[in-house]
């Protein structure tokens, strides 16, 4: 099944004097890693808001494949396909982590009046089954049954991870999925990331850690003052003299 | 000439809004606490300077004093020390502020009941002489005078202190982050203790004003008050100026309505405007205003019922299990059955009472939402049944009493629907204040109009051509409550239950893996004002009438705290708490009841999760005290905790994991602790010996690769309880962080 590509065309976001966002066009493809990067106040997690929905756009239109989807709210989008992390866990602390799962593959239909009556009770076998292949896939098995607020920061980013993936998402938006992870962790996720890839699903990242960006995504968007000001493979966007200026500047890339 | 005059008697009132209004003003800038208290204050206040005045036989101004001087400010002083200092210590949510200021608010509202009682009290003598000045043909009260004086050197006052002392900019940084301005070495406490004595003291000054002019009772005086929030959400929680404009306009707009008359069928309506506009402001601005940012949306989901819910246990499946609590619950609604007929009948306010509880557990509880107008709906299900079973009601034909019950109750979903729309799409405190102005407009607008309520009387009941006696009614009560319980149960089970349990531990996660978070919310209050209609429905007919004293706004606020209190999430708490309520107002005068469950809200800071939580954690200790008898010490990793000593410990769950991640590279058992050491020395709290050895043995376990092995998941993962003796109350929860050490589940 061929999936949905996300593309923002001229997103403007702007607050009072200042424009967060600055016609901003942007596309990821189904199957890569598309990453954005850019330096603190960059206009990067104000493009991901107006991307899962969050925020609205003063100008321009956010597409999931032929559909415009600006004007959605994030649950309807997620609905559509576009799921999207958070950069602090945001799992359901007071139920199991299968449960957690489980709500991530059934709230594609709304029909919840049907539950005041008795509807959606009884185990709904097909869903416990991809909930199964889901803790099988990325090895959680034994946390199955762990309450979500007990875990640490690793697991949940994975359990958040494999949540969102229970939704058979097109596009996945992760918000610094690396942050709070060490290097082992990290490493595991960077591995996790291309294996959702190469089921065809189109990821986007955001992420502080600009070494984790370049290493594991396929292009990269830089932003700098609420403007794209590179974008292309890591190698080009990384010596681009733009975003070397501004992180040699700021010291924390080599 | 008339509206100079009118405009002068409203100014009389509105003045007195503006000075309530001030006061909370001034609490909120300095405390961050909307202080749903200032009615109750001002009504205790009001009732102890007649207490002295009229009984005592004081000097009027002896007693103006003492009561203005001495009392107001020391009841603020007192609140802010015991009552709101250790919320702001640990910063708690402003959920849990909210909760607290209604217990101060029950409390007083309890006290003032239990002492003088619940009736009117009219020989209030007028602080002020009640002399007028005259100006051309018109004369102007000097209590009027006076009041817009007081504000006016309050305003000044507050002005100059703000911007020329040394205090002043004390309090503005305090405002702005307390626990900032702590460390910058500024005296906090003291600038929100001042804080909290400004305002109460214009609580008392509110109360004393308002006194003489309506008469005297605990609930109406506190509603009157409560009123006045439309003048502060007028100025958006901000500025003083409009919030005096908006107390004067409403109060001269209010007057001068009431020199036009209009006939037909709008007259009542219109009247009622005219006597209501400060209720009905406060519901258009607030529907106008779309948030409050000032108001946050601080006390949204979750807040409430993670204190009752997923705390032990945790999930679904687990605590529908909690056996012991609804085997109490169905004794003590099976148990009337047995009673002599007169106690029966005491008893038919139970299972009424707890169905209304229910439906405050469902919207507030399940869904994470504060309801403070379940009393509007309770009543609009009484209205509806009582018309359907006398008259019919809008195109429905007459119906027999009992299904008049059922579709009464069901009558109010619409209304549920139409005004959850507007509400749920607030959040915290806004919510709280459009969900209470929702109750009062349905209060002033249809149980109050005599031509809609006023010949409502209650028939008996058939069934099959045999009227129910009062066994067979109190069974039809017990049926109905199975059917909320039922319909509480659906919401917690399956896909419905996982997707609403979801909402309230994430609104934003929920959303993110397609939860239609709106939808579930409106479902949620819709159910819960059906559940409510009929509760209410079943009230009237328990007590064998309609009162609209039954269904008055403050009683949502009580009803509210009593749930929180009894375990915001807990459908059989919320059977024990109708079942405490009516135990007691049946043994002990009237206002016990509001007395004991404004002290129990406030004690609940120290139990948190509500009794039905506190009991739990008592048995499962006792429990676990007699099973450590037969396990060897160190087996079992949950360890017990004493539900009383959560005061005196808290239990930090740090998970191994966590542990390495702090002490990088995570290599010797050693380093854990230290680790360990290093967190909890920076909270001020100290590992105890045992914790230590516990950390030791885990320590080495968590060695090996990180957590998202799932071979290692086993050992590593499992949260593990670490006891930590806590000297003060410093903010433990406050700063936790997942990475952290955390205040974890109790």
């Amino acid at each position: 099944m061929s999936r949905a590509e996300l593309r923002a065309v001229g997103l403007v976001r702007r607050y009072g004097g200042l424009t967060a966002v600055d016609h901003v066009d942007m596309s990821a493809p189904p199957g890569l890693i598309t990453g954005l990067i850019g330096p603190n106040g960059a206009g990067k997690s104000t493009l991901f808001s107006l991307l899962t929905g969050v925020e609205q756009p003063d100008e321009g239109q956010v597409l999931l494949g032929d559909r415009d989807i600006t004007k959605l709210r994030p649950d309807k989008r997620s609905r559509l396909g576009l799921v999207q992390t958070f950069q602090v866990p945001s799992l359901f602390t007071s139920m199991t982590v299968r449960e957690n799962l489980l709500v991530g593959v059934e709230n594609r239909r709304r029909d919840y009046a049907g539950g005041l009556f008795g509807s959606g009770i009884r185990r709904n076998d097909r869903h416990e089954q991809v909930v199964d292949d889901m803790l099988a896939s990325l090895g959680l098995n034994d946390l199955a049954g762990a309450v979500a607020g007990s875990l640490p920061t690793g697991a949940l980013r994975l359990v958040e991870c494999a949540r969102a993936l229970c939704t058979h998402p097109d596009v996945l938006l992760l918000d610094e999925p690396a942050s709070g992870l060490d290097a082992t962790e990290t490493e595991r996720f960077s591995q996790l990331l291309r294996r959702i890839a190469d089921a065809g699903v189109a990821i986007v990242l955001v992420d502080h850690d600009v070494e984790l960006v370049f290493t594991v995504c396929d292009q990269v968007y830089a932003m700098v003052g609420g403007k794209v000001v590179a974008h292309g493979d890591p190698a080009t966007v990384r010596s681009n003299p733009t975003v070397q200026s501004v992180y040699l500047a700021q010291g924390s890339m080599t | 000439m008339a509206s100079v005059d009118l405009a002068i008697a409203g100014l009389a009132i509105g003045a007195i809004a503006a000075l309530s209004g001030i006061g909370l003003l001034v609490t909120y800038r300095t405390n961050g606490v909307l202080n749903l208290a200032q009615g109750g204050i001002a009504a205790l206040v009001a009732y102890l300077y007649r207490e002295m005045a009229v009984v005592w036989g004081l000097p009027v101004w002896l007693s103006a004093v003492l009561s203005l001087a001495v009392l107001s400010p020391g009841i603020g002083v007192a609140l802010e020390r015991f009552v709101f200092r250790p919320l702001a210590r640990r910063r708690a949510s402003a959920a849990e502020s909210l909760v607290a200021s209604l217990g101060v608010m029950v409390l007083c509202l309890g006290i003032c009941a239990g002492i003088w009682g619940l009736g009117a009290q009219t020989d209030t003598p007028a602080v002020f002489p009640d002399k007028s000045v005259s100006f051309g043909s018109h004369h102007i009260g000097v209590d009027t005078i006076s009041t817009l004086v007081l504000i006016v050197i309050a305003c000044v006052a507050l002005g100059l202190l703000q911007n020329r002392t040394k205090f002043g900019r004390q309090m503005r940084a305090v405002v702005d982050d307390r626990q900032l301005a702590e460390l910058s070495s500024i005296p906090a406490d003291r600038v929100a203790a001042a804080g909290w004595a400004f305002g109460t003291t214009l609580a008392g000054f509110t109360g004393v004003l308002l006194a003489p002019r309506i008469s005297l009772s605990p609930y109406s005086l506190s509603l009157v008050v409560l009123e006045t929030f439309a003048v502060v959400v007028a100025a958006r929680l901000v500025s003083l100026p409009i919030a005096v404009l908006a107390g004067l306009a409403i109060g001269i707009l209010q007057s001068e309505l009431t020199q036009f008359t209009v006939h037909g069928s709008l007259a009542d309506l219109y009247r009622t405007l005219g006597s209501s506009l400060f209720v009905v402001v406060l519901l258009v601005l607030l529907l106008a205003i779309p948030n409050l940012r000032e108001l946050g949306d601080a006390g949204s989901a979750g807040s409430f019922s993670s204190r009752g819910g997923g705390e032990e246990g945790g999930t679904v499946a687990e605590r529908s299990k909690d056996l012991v609590w609804r085997i109490a619950g169905v004794v003590m609604l099976l148990a009337p059955m047995i009673f002599a007929p007169s106690d029966l009948r005491h008893a038919f306010m139970v299972p009424a009472l707890a169905l209304i509880f229910l439906s405050i557990v469902i919207v507030t509880g399940y869904s994470g939402q504060v309801s403070l107008g379940v009393a509007g709906y309770a009543g609009l299900g009484a209205v509806f049944a009582l018309k359907l079973a006398s008259t019919g009601l809008i195109g429905i034909p007459r119906l027999p009493g009992l299904l008049a019950i059922l579709v009464g109750a069901i009558l109010v979903a619409p209304i549920g629907l139409i005004t959850g729309y507007p509400a749920i799409r607030r959040r915290g405190l806004t919510l709280a204040l459009v969900t209470f102005a929702v109750g009062a407009v349905v209060d002033r607008f249809v149980f109050e109009q005599s031509s809609l309520t006023g010949n409502l009387y209650v028939n008996p009941l058939h069934l099959g051509g045999w009227e129910l006696g009062d066994k067979a009614f109190y069974v039809v009560e017990l049926i109905g409550l199975g059917l909320g319980l039922l319909a509480v149960r659906n919401l917690h089970r399956g896909r419905l239950g996982r997707a609403l349990l979801a909402v309230r531990d994430h609104n934003g996660g929920a959303a993110a893996v397609g939860v239609d978070v709106r939808n579930l919310k409106l479902l949620a209050f819709t159910v819960s004002s059906v559940v409510a209609g009929l509760g209410g429905a079943l009230l009237a007919y328990s007590t064998s009438s309609f009162s609209s004293d039954t269904f008055q706004p403050i009683q949502s606020l009580l009803w509210f705290t009593a749930v929180v209190v009894f375990g915001a999430d807990s459908a059989v708490g919320a059977i024990v708490g109708a079942a405490f309520i009516v135990a007691i107002d049946v043994m002990a005068p009237s206002g016990s009841s509001t007395l004991a469950v404004g002290i129990l809200a406030l004690v609940l800071g120290w139990l948190p999760g509500g009794l039905a939580s506190a009991v739990r954690s008592l048995i499962r200790f006792v429990a676990e005290q007699l099973a450590d008898q037969f396990i060897e010490p160190g087996v079992s990793t949950r360890w017990p905790v004493p539900a009383q000593a959560g005061a005196a410990y808290i239990e930090a769950t740090v998970p191994a994991a966590a542990l390495g991640a702090v002490a990088p590279g995570g290599a010797a058992a050693g380093s854990g602790v230290a680790a360990a050491d290093r967190v909890a020395a920076d909270r001020g709290l100290a590992l105890t010996p045992f914790g230590r050895t516990l950390l030791g043995v885990i320590g080495a376990a968590s060695a090996g690769p990180g957590p998202a092995d799932a071979d290692v998941v086993t050992g590593s993962n499992r949260p593990l309880d670490i006891r930590v003796d806590r000297p003060t109350a410093v903010g433990a929860g406050g700063y936790s962080s997942r990475n952290h050490v955390e205040r974890g589940p109790r």
